[in-house]
């Protein structure tokens, strides 16, 4: 962990308010970005991710609240200074590539307003392209490019202003994987070669968590949790956020007790001691998170399987049990057959905080579909 | 099998607008080619060796250059001003910008040296004369005023459709100052649009008539159509007919000269098909000092160009003679009652029809030309159409008369032709500056979607040209409703529309008649200006303002 | 024949957001239809003048039609040339504004041929063999209140007035005339036009912009016509109006019969109308003024003195009068 003080941020948030027309699209959000850290926002449409982007490059003035980049105050609400002089870089969400420009004089407009010569821009934009694998399609405009070379060309462009930060917004929500890969790759090695950190907005749980060091998550402006991919993903705050953060199966049970990360659940009249916690052990029940690792098929529990999918490497299972719907994972194609009473163990919980959040209880499948904004970027 | 019938009504198309331009342009114009051949070629070198006529041609295009090379620059200026940067009351600037349009020209030149000559408002109240009013720089500065809305008009409608706010936000996270941006970015994406502002600038100063008659003849400053009208004004015989047809000829000789290259070989280099799909609210960079400059250059800018005339009219209008002090105690609306009667009631109402009917019509054929010029078949097509633009009315009239007066003379019909002649390059080139907003994908889509190619057309590229199709048709209604020579000159019995009010209110040298007829006309334009300004605020806004905006970067809510 | 001109329009209209487009197609007539009689007058005189006379004629001839056509001079002409080469002039009768553009016509063997009987009551200055003058501008010396009166032309080039405004004979068939008149007599001649401007004449427009001018303020005096400038004084402008010596220039509005309308004999009745006293009753009381003696017409000062010019000699000289001046006054 590099040492968490402002100087060593490269963006620092501070209490910012981001209000059209007295509506608050970003609402009192602290967060920052270390040297070196990719921070990725994930929440849906409408949450406030791209405002928050506006924000910090610099395109919108914050109502209220501060942004600090490189230890240096940009943005209060008396001040914001323009985008060109913040040392930010933007992949837009479509692009925004100039239609008038080639790849290579797109690429080359960062690098000659940096004070390069004409001569000197377009051979480094060169080389840029040609890390991207792009280097063939220097001369063409963005209509004769295919939608994911047009992504490149934006990334390029993004990679030639060397920011110390980069912002993304929902960039690679038309690629395919196997380019996603390429430039993920390319961005890993640029970030811990120059010590910028990356904001990565998306909707994708998936995306966010396999590619950032921590993880924002937003709803209506506000900021609900902050942490490691792996904290949101097995400690979300509330039904919402376990929802958002990837498949989850939300049961119901007491949890009567808790010592030592490890409390006893009343499954089917049985107490079942599994990895989990409880802030206050007692008798009702209370709403149970069930990640689709934290079941097993096999074991003394029973329920009848409702529905099973082959998804590749491994099949899911969806197993309605006396506590509730649980979508259980398990490698290989489906054991048994839709409707078939199947044994079932439970090794891990998570309680959740009961709030109505919008979209309400997130069902095992519909989670998936619901995470997942379109169809074309399948899961690894 | 699908793509032969596409290509098959692709050359129909070609064919169909390819007979209308050749019925509407190319025949009336060779009409008057051959007038001038058989009765006048023995002449030629006479009227073309005329002293004078060397200074006029040079003046006419002296003229439209300098007037080009203000009007478009002062256009773009405003059009990024009122776009780009929050100027106190941004909307009330936009609307107020084309307030000078909707004034007829032949009220325009005639309120400014009631403004600003010898005795005039400004003389009389802060004993301020501007001399020259008239001659050259009153000529050039009117005209200027005049045109400076039309250039903003397009170059805003190519703002609005064409340069999308991401893509100059991209420049200025790629590191790039405004002035930078604005060079490398914004008017890049802004030449087609300002190219054809030029050209329609430039083609529209080389017609202008009524401000060069009403302030440039009296000091012997002499153009083209002012001696086109003296020709024909002074003498019945044919000679001076044929003289005036020769020169209407070299007007329209110059023009091609101009803009044939420049449809030719500069517009489809200016053109770059787009590929991104128009998002993000429009930039505008905070209120400050700038924002309150722009709106003082504004307000000088209107207070002199537009209020100062129009309130000298207004006074010239509610005074019951040339010279009474135009105090509360003398004020009167006989000049109005004069004006207002079922006559004239009768004839407006027809040139209103007309002018709807004319601009419904042009906006057709405007889109029709600019979607076939994409095509090498359709190009000459844009150049042809501004052909008939150059002509002064006078001698359009005269050579539609001639081509169809037997069959139609003196019918709303020949009028109406009259008009879609004129007004075609009008209506076509802020259709041509937006069309290439429409991605190819979307088109497609539909067609994909089991759209046949016009509801294609209907659902899917009305909604994004619509801005650009309203300020054409709102062009061509406002220009149709204020012409006066062509109906003047073709008009039968019972088809007389307003060029006779005009007429009657000034033939009887009342003052007073004419400008009370003129701030009429001002405020009746404004009827069916006000709510389609409004419409074309609307369409302009945002396509998706929820959903597609949320996910921008620019655009979230 | 609008077809052809139409022909996509099936396609396209499907397009138009404005079905009632098309409406007004149908509404242009075309000749022909109404019943009894009619003739088609082709004139350049306003409206106030030409309305009644239309009026007065059809209700002496029941059933018949006058057809007008009106407009300035120049667009006037360029009908006509229009008409010429398109299946001949539609025209059965023109009234013009000025005897040049008349003898053009009959030049041209447009007009002409036939004088009407009462032709012979008016004053011979004011006719020829092919056409007859139903109506006269006088070109008169206009003032401001305060400047003093000029008692004759000569005195408007003389020190008196900082600015005189003189209208443009390439644009007034009335400036042109009083041009040839000066240039025809011995005591002013061109050199009338040079003083004026050495002394700060202006040109300007029409007569009416002479008149209007003047009662701004803008100059001193000017040569306008007599209708302009006694309209502006009774409604209230600060002028006053002199006819000046040698005599106000009088212009005439000339009637002629179409040669291919030798026929009618509607038309000729127009025109015998108009020469008539009945007809010359109204073009007085429309408030023009008209040339058979004897008719009252608006104000004329007693004694007013009148001069005609020469117009065959003016038609003859036209162009280097034209262009003389022109080294005078700019352009």
């Amino acid at each position: 962990m590099p040492a968490d003080e402002p100087a060593q941020h490269v963006l620092d948030v501070r209490d910012l308010t981001v209000a059209y027309g007295g509506v608050a699209a970003v609402d009192h959000v602290c967060l920052h970005v270390r040297r070196g850290e990719v921070l990725a926002l994930l929440g849906p449409s409408g949450s406030g991710k791209s405002t928050l982007l506006s924000a910090v490059a610099g395109f919108r003035p914050p109502t209220t609240g501060e942004v600090w980049l490189q230890g240096r105050r940009v943005a209060d609400p008396g001040r914001a200074e323009p985008p060109e002089r913040r040392d930010v870089a933007v992949v837009f969400q479509s692009y925004a590539l100039w239609p008038h420009l080639s790849a290579l004089d797109t690429v080359a407009y960062p690098i000659r307003r940096r004070g390069a010569r004409r001569r000197p821009a377009r051979e480094e934009a060169l080389e840029v392209l040609d890390r991207l694998r792009i280097a063939h399609l220097a001369d063409r405009r963005p209509a004769e490019l295919s939608g994911g070379e047009q992504q490149r060309v934006g990334l390029a462009r993004a990679l030639a202003r060397q920011a110390s930060l980069y912002l993304f917004d929902e960039p690679t929500a038309h690629l395919d994987t196997h380019v996603r890969g390429v430039f993920l790759d390319e961005l890993v090695v640029r970030r811990e070669a120059s010590g910028a950190g990356g904001l990565y907005a998306t909707h994708d749980a998936e995306e966010a968590l396999g590619l950032a060091d921590r993880v924002a998550l937003l709803n209506a402006g506000r900021l609900v949790q902050l942490g490691t991919p792996e904290q949101v993903y097995a400690e979300p705050v509330d039904i919402w956020a376990a929802g958002l953060t990837g498949p989850a199966s939300v049961v119901r049970a007491a949890v009567v007790a808790a010592h030592g990360g490890r409390c006893s659940v009343v499954v089917q009249g049985h107490r079942v001691t599994v990895e989990g916690t409880a802030a206050t052990p007692g008798r009702d029940t209370v709403p149970l998170l069930v990640r689709p690792g934290w079941a097993r098929l096999g074991g003394e529990l029973t329920g009848r399987l409702r529905a099973a999918r082959f998804r590749g490497p491994h099949s899911d299972h969806l197993v309605e049990t006396s506590m509730g719907e649980v979508l259980i994972r398990e490698p290989g194609p489906p054991r048994h057959a839709v409707g078939d009473d199947v044994p079932w163990t439970l090794s891990r919980i998570w309680p959740l905080q009961e709030t109505a959040a919008p979209g309400g209880v997130a069902g095992p499948f519909l989670s998936r579909a619901q995470s997942r904004g379109r169809s074309d970027s399948r899961p690894r | 099998m699908q793509a032969r019938s596409t290509d098959l009504g692709r050359r129909a198309a070609v064919l169909a607008v390819g007979t209308v331009i050749f019925l509407l342009v190319v025949l009336p114009v060779f009409r008057l080619g051959y007038v001038v051949w058989t009765e006048g070629s023995t002449q030629l070198d006479e009227v073309l060796g005329r002293p004078g006529l060397g200074e006029a041609v040079l003046n006419t295009v002296l003229l439209a250059v300098a007037v080009t090379v203000t009007a478009v620059p002062l256009g773009t200026l405003v059009a990024l001003g009122l776009r780009r940067a929050d100027v106190p009351g941004r909307g009330w600037w936009r609307f107020a910008m084309l307030l000078p349009v909707l004034v007829p020209q032949f009220v325009l030149g005639y309120s400014w040296t009631q403004a600003y000559g010898r005795a005039g408002f400004t003389d009389t109240i802060l004993g301020l004369v501007w001399p020259s009013v008239l001659g050259p720089w009153g000529v050039w500065a009117v005209l200027v005023v005049n045109t400076v809305p039309l250039t903003y008009l397009f170059v805003a409608v190519g703002l609005a459709t064409r340069a999308e706010p991401n893509l100059e936000r991209a420049a200025r996270a790629s590191g790039g100052d405004p002035a930078s941006v604005l060079r490398h970015v914004t008017l890049p994406l802004l030449r087609p649009s300002i190219a054809a502002a030029s050209v329609l600038s430039f083609v529209l100063t080389m017609e202008s008539f009524a401000i060069p008659q009403v302030m440039g003849t009296p000091a012997g400053f002499t153009t083209v159509t002012t001696t086109i009208y003296r020709d024909l004004s002074l003498g019945s015989d044919p000679l001076s007919f044929v003289e005036a047809l020769t020169l209407a000829l070299l007007l329209v000789a110059l023009t091609v000269l101009v803009v044939i290259p420049a449809d030719l070989w500069l517009g489809p280099r200016l053109r770059v098909t787009r590929v991104a799909n128009p998002e993000g609210a429009p930039i505008v960079t905070p209120r400050g000092a700038a924002g309150r400059w722009i709106a003082a250059g504004l307000g000088g800018y209107l207070l002199l160009g537009g209020v100062l005339p129009l309130v000298a009219l207004v006074t010239a209008a509610i005074t019951p003679a040339v010279g009474v002090s135009p105090s509360p105690g003398n004020w009167t609306l006989d000049n109005f009652r004069f004006v207002v009667n079922a006559r004239n009631a009768e004839a407006l109402g027809r040139s209103a029809l007309l002018a709807f009917a004319a601009a419904g019509l042009l906006t057709v054929l405007g889109g029709a030309v600019a979607v076939l010029e994409r095509r090498r078949a359709g190009r000459v097509m844009a150049s042809l159409v501004t052909v008939t633009l150059v002509l002064p009315g006078s001698t359009l009239a005269v050579a539609l008369l001639i081509t169809y007066g037997r069959w139609i003379g003196g019918t709303l019909t020949l009028i109406l032709l009259a008009y879609l002649a004129k007004l075609w390059a009008f209506a076509h080139r802020p259709i041509s500056g937006a069309l290439d907003r429409l991605a190819a994908g979307e088109m497609q889509a539909a067609r994909a979607s089991g759209a046949k190619a016009l509801t294609a057309v209907r659902t899917v590229a009305l909604r994004p040209l619509a801005p650009a199709l309203l300020g054409a048709w709102l062009i061509c209604f406002v220009t149709a409703l204020h012409e006066v020579t062509m109906s003047s000159l073709l008009y039968g019995p019972d088809s007389d529309t307003l060029a006779v009010v005009v007429l009657n209110s000034k033939e009887l040298g009342r003052i007073g008649a004419t400008a009370a007829l003129s701030v009429l006309l001002t405020l009746v334009m404004l009827l069916p200006a006000l709510p389609l300004w409004v419409l074309i605020r609307r369409l302009q806004s945002p396509r998706h303002p929820r959903a597609g905006g949320a996910r921008s970067l620019a655009h979230a809510r | 024949m609008p077809g052809p001109g139409f022909s996509c329009h099936g396609r396209w209209r499907l397009l138009t957001l404005l079905p009632l487009t098309l409406l007004p197609l149908g509404c242009g007539a075309g000749s022909g239809g109404g019943e009894g009689e009619e003739i088609t007058l082709y004139t350049c005189v306003s409206d106030e003048t030409i309305q009644p006379i239309i009026s007065g004629f059809e209700s002496d001839n029941d059933g018949s039609e006058v057809k007008l056509f009106r407009a300035p001079t120049g667009d006037l002409n360029a009908r006509v040339a229009g008409d010429v080469r398109s299946g001949g002039l539609k025209a059965d009768v023109i009234w013009g504004c000025d005897p040049l553009t008349m003898q053009g016509y009959v030049d041209q063997d447009l007009v002409g041929g036939w004088s009407p009987e009462g032709a012979a009551d008016i004053p011979e200055q004011f006719r020829t063999d092919d056409y007859v003058g139903v109506a006269v501008l006088y070109m008169v010396a206009v003032y401001q209140d305060g400047a003093p009166a000029p008692s004759s032309w000569s005195d408007l080039a003389g020190t008196d007035y900082d600015s005189v405004a003189v209208s443009d004979p390439n644009v007034a068939a009335s400036a042109l005339g009083a041009l040839g008149y000066f240039s025809q007599e011995p005591d002013y001649g061109l050199d009338f036009y040079s003083t004026l401007e050495e002394q700060g004449a202006q040109q300007v427009g029409t007569p009416d912009e002479v008149t209007a001018g003047v009662a701004q303020g803008a100059y001193d005096a000017g040569i306008t016509i007599a209708n302009s400038a006694y309209l502006a004084k009774d409604s209230g402008s600060p002028i006053d109006i002199v006819w000046p010596e040698p005599g106000a220039i009088a212009i005439y509005g000339p009637i002629a019969l179409a040669t291919d309308s030798a026929d009618s004999t509607l038309a000729k009745d127009f025109i015998s109308y108009v020469v008539s006293e009945a007809g010359q009753q109204v073009v007085a009381e429309a408030g023009s003024y008209p040339t058979l003696p004897g008719v009252e017409g608006p104000e004329i000062p007693a004694d007013a003195p009148v001069v005609y010019p020469d117009w065959p000699k003016i038609d003859a000289t036209k162009d280097s009068l034209l262009s003389d001046y022109q080294q005078i006054f700019g352009g």
